[in-house]
């Protein structure tokens, strides 16, 4: 009896959690496989249309991450990519705080249209926004310079920011903030010492989607840099390794997966972070 | 209740009120100054050319380009920088750059003509280059194809000629010998799908879809435009001919998979081992011969196998099209004289020579003399290349290049017309009257580029 007891719960995960899971942890995770896998092919496998596209079969190579490395300015765009991600999230993830502490926290006229204007303003596409920015880039003299997307990337992130830490500041207790107004903190202290410890997850996962929304874009990217050793990652593999009709395809996934790395790392180091700020709040 | 001292409530750790308005006001003045003078402050003085260009097919073709936009930099004592990006991503730096009045001072146009009259405002008038380097080079191939109301606007650089590149193997295995008509590419196509190598070309949104289907339509005495640029002539029987026999290259002699084709898609095809033959440049060639690609189940090199022969002729014409790659002067550009002077050097004969053989004869200029390269001599897989020139048109052709010949290529609308009845979504008639509806909306102007 006691046997039976122990059996089941010790095989009930796997029908419970891990049969459930399994099948989306094979969607998120095969795009990256199927990245890696081509990207150790070998040309002549690459282009068999005979052969499995999900195996390899003739050996393995590393010859397209040498290309990359070699053949290309691919670390310096890592650089760049790097340096404009971060550059532009923390200048997102301050002014997004700065925003929405007093939108979700103090009542003046106009709080509730301000707050739907910041949302709204998130609604408009790049694609429509690029060429106006590009005048703007333009007439501020940072055409061809990291600056360029520094300064532009936070018209998308800061409204996203804004929105998301609005949503969470709103579950931060009210009372926890008055206690040290009573303590005798003004508005700036009360924020700094009190609502933003209590809103860490939050503001990382801010954080997280403003890098991962940096990392990723490529329109601004490609419209206001053109110095081969200015470009960030995206826009860089892309015009290297698509040359007319010939795409350079074990290239261009080992690019990919390089490229990939910062964000899984970003996500594994900082995830109950993250899961905390999109789900729980800050109420312990 | 407590009384509450100042001292006690300490400060934002290392920035006080009065430091942070004081920096704050200092950086919105800077960027008012810089926001009201219009332009960057000047650090230094120093005078630089600046290209954008196109990643090309052949990458030998940019060093050669490099290296002489160096040397002739060196020589004037001027700064260079050479851009390169991927030609599917030229439609959107050109639009930002019109925009800002600001960019380089050369670009890259294209693919095709239509450029020169949609931002006819914004280029240089280059009639004083193209006069200088006409007579130098044999003259121009066909000059009135490249004025634009007129003027030259933009200068024709390079041109990939579509040949056919064939399967020598296959063709011998099933008994066929010298193949020259869309016919006969159809019989060969059926057989070659029997024994599992069909007939290649994409029919979905991609320059080679244009180019080809373009080519069939003329060489059946079709056209989408007239003569006077206006009328248009889509819908007619040589139309419903065309597209009659291209329903019958798609089920008889193709795969279904073209439908999804890019520009990729037929090299990869080729030197996959599967198809029999593709309507493309010598690009599939060169990348086979570059990466030892061997024919399936044999130590082979399928470059060995393969061969280029004339764009096909139909019952009534042998014509072909392919992209018009120009360069242009913007005329916002502060290097005018610079950027003109550079073209003048890039032109001269022995550049030119240089530059061609370089890309293995790949990129054409629009030059007599030099579709008489020795280069197209180097090898039999380019002997064809220049008589494939020789047929090769504007894709407005018979109608002039415009501001509205571009949008009925960059909107695929011919692919879509030959595509869909010949997948059997629609009929011929109601696929002629889609295409004849949306060119009559663009060439009244209603409709604008993407």
């Amino acid at each position: 009896m006691s046997s039976g007891r122990g059996f089941w719960p010790s095989v009930r995960p796997a029908f419970t959690l891990y049969l459930p899971v399994t099948p989306f942890v094979f969607f998120a995770l095969f795009p990256l496989y199927f990245m890696l896998v081509t990207s150790l092919k070998k040309n002549a496998e690459l282009y068999d249309v005979n052969a499995a596209p999900f195996l390899i079969r003739k050996g393995v190579t590393f010859g397209h991450y040498a290309l990359l490395s070699t053949d290309t300015l691919f670390w310096t765009w890592f650089v760049n990519s790097l340096l404009v991600s971060v550059g532009a999230t923390v200048i997102s993830v301050v002014i997004g705080v700065l925003a929405a502490y007093p939108l979700a926290r103090l009542r003046f006229p106009g709080a509730t249209s301000f707050g739907v204007a910041i949302f709204i303003t998130y609604l408009v596409p790049p694609s429509l926004l690029f060429l106006p920015l590009a005048s703007v880039v333009n007439r501020l003299g940072l055409s061809d310079s990291l600056w360029a997307l520094v300064v532009t990337y936070p018209t998308f992130l800061v409204p996203f920011c804004t929105w998301l830490l609005m949503g969470y500041f709103r579950t931060v207790p009210k009372e926890i903030e008055e206690c040290a107004m009573l303590d005798g903190c003004n508005r700036v202290q009360t924020l700094w010492r009190i609502l933003l410890p209590v809103a860490v997850p939050g503001v990382i996962c801010a954080g997280l989607f403003a890098f991962t929304l940096s990392w990723n874009e490529f329109l601004y990217a490609l419209v206001f840099v053109s110095p081969a050793e200015l470009k960030t990652m995206t826009v860089g593999v892309f015009s290297e390794l698509i040359r007319g009709d010939i795409y350079y395809w074990g290239g261009l996934m080992a690019g990919a997966c390089i490229g990939s790395l910062p964000i899984v790392i970003a996500y594994v180091f900082f995830l109950d972070y993250y899961v905390t700020g999109l789900t729980a709040g800050a109420v312990k | 209740m407590p009384t509450v001292h100042a001292e006690s409530v300490p400060r934002v750790r290392g920035v006080s009120r009065r430091q942070f308005l004081r920096v704050t006001m200092a950086g919105a003045t800077g960027l008012g100054a810089v926001l009201a003078r219009g332009r960057a402050p000047a650090i230094a003085q120093t005078r630089e050319l600046t290209f954008l260009t196109i990643a090309s097919f052949v990458p030998d073709t940019d060093k050669e380009l490099k290296r002489q936009f160096e040397e002739w930099g060196a020589k004037n004592k001027v700064k260079v920088r050479l851009d390169i990006i991927a030609h599917l991503q030229l439609q959107t730096k050109k639009a930002a750059e019109v925009q800002a009045r600001s960019g380089h001072d050369l670009t890259a146009l294209g693919p095709g003509l239509g450029d020169a009259d949609l931002y006819y405002d914004y280029l240089a008038d280059l009639n004083d280059i193209a006069g200088d380097v006409a007579p130098k080079n044999g003259g121009w191939l066909s000059p009135n194809d490249y004025l634009i109301r007129g003027k030259w606007k933009l200068l024709p650089w390079w041109q990939p000629p579509f040949p056919m590149a064939v399967r020598t193997d296959l063709l011998e295995q099933l008994g066929e010998k010298s193949p020259d008509t869309w016919e006969d590419w159809l019989r060969i196509g059926k057989k070659g799908k029997a024994i599992g190598h069909p007939f290649g070309t994409a029919m979905g949104h991609s320059g080679d879809a244009n180019v080809t289907l373009l080519s069939i339509l003329w060489s059946y005495g079709g056209s989408y435009v007239a003569k006077d640029g206006k009328t248009i002539t889509i819908n007619s029987k040589e139309t419903r001919q065309a597209m009659e026999f291209v329903k019958r290259l798609y089920t008889e002699a193709m795969d279904p998979e073209v439908l999804a084709w890019d520009d990729s898609s037929n090299n990869r095809c080729l030197n996959a081992g599967k198809c029999i033959a593709i309507h493309n440049p010598i690009s599939a060639y060169e990348s086979a011969k570059k990466d030892k690609v061997l024919v399936p189940g044999t130590q082979k090199e399928i470059a060995e196998v393969i061969d280029h022969i004339h764009t096909p002729r139909g019952p009534v014409d042998r014509k072909a099209t392919t992209g018009f790659w120009c360069v242009g002067v913007w005329n916002f550009s502060k290097n005018i004289d610079l950027a003109k002077d550079f073209l003048r050097y890039h032109f001269q004969p022995e550049n030119q020579n240089k530059w061609v053989e370089a890309g293995h004869g790949f990129n054409m200029p629009f030059l007599q003399n030099l579709t008489k390269h020795a280069v197209y001599k180097s090898d039999k897989q380019y002997r064809f290349i220049p008589e494939v020139a020789k047929v090769t048109v504007p894709p407005s052709w018979p109608g002039p290049t415009s501001a509205a010949s571009q949008p009925v290529w960059d909107l695929y609308i011919i692919p879509d017309m030959f595509a869909q009845p010949a997948a059997g979504k629609v009929t011929a008639d109601q696929a002629i009257a889609w295409a004849e509806k949306e060119m009559q909306e663009i060439y009244a102007g209603r409709k604008k580029r993407p």
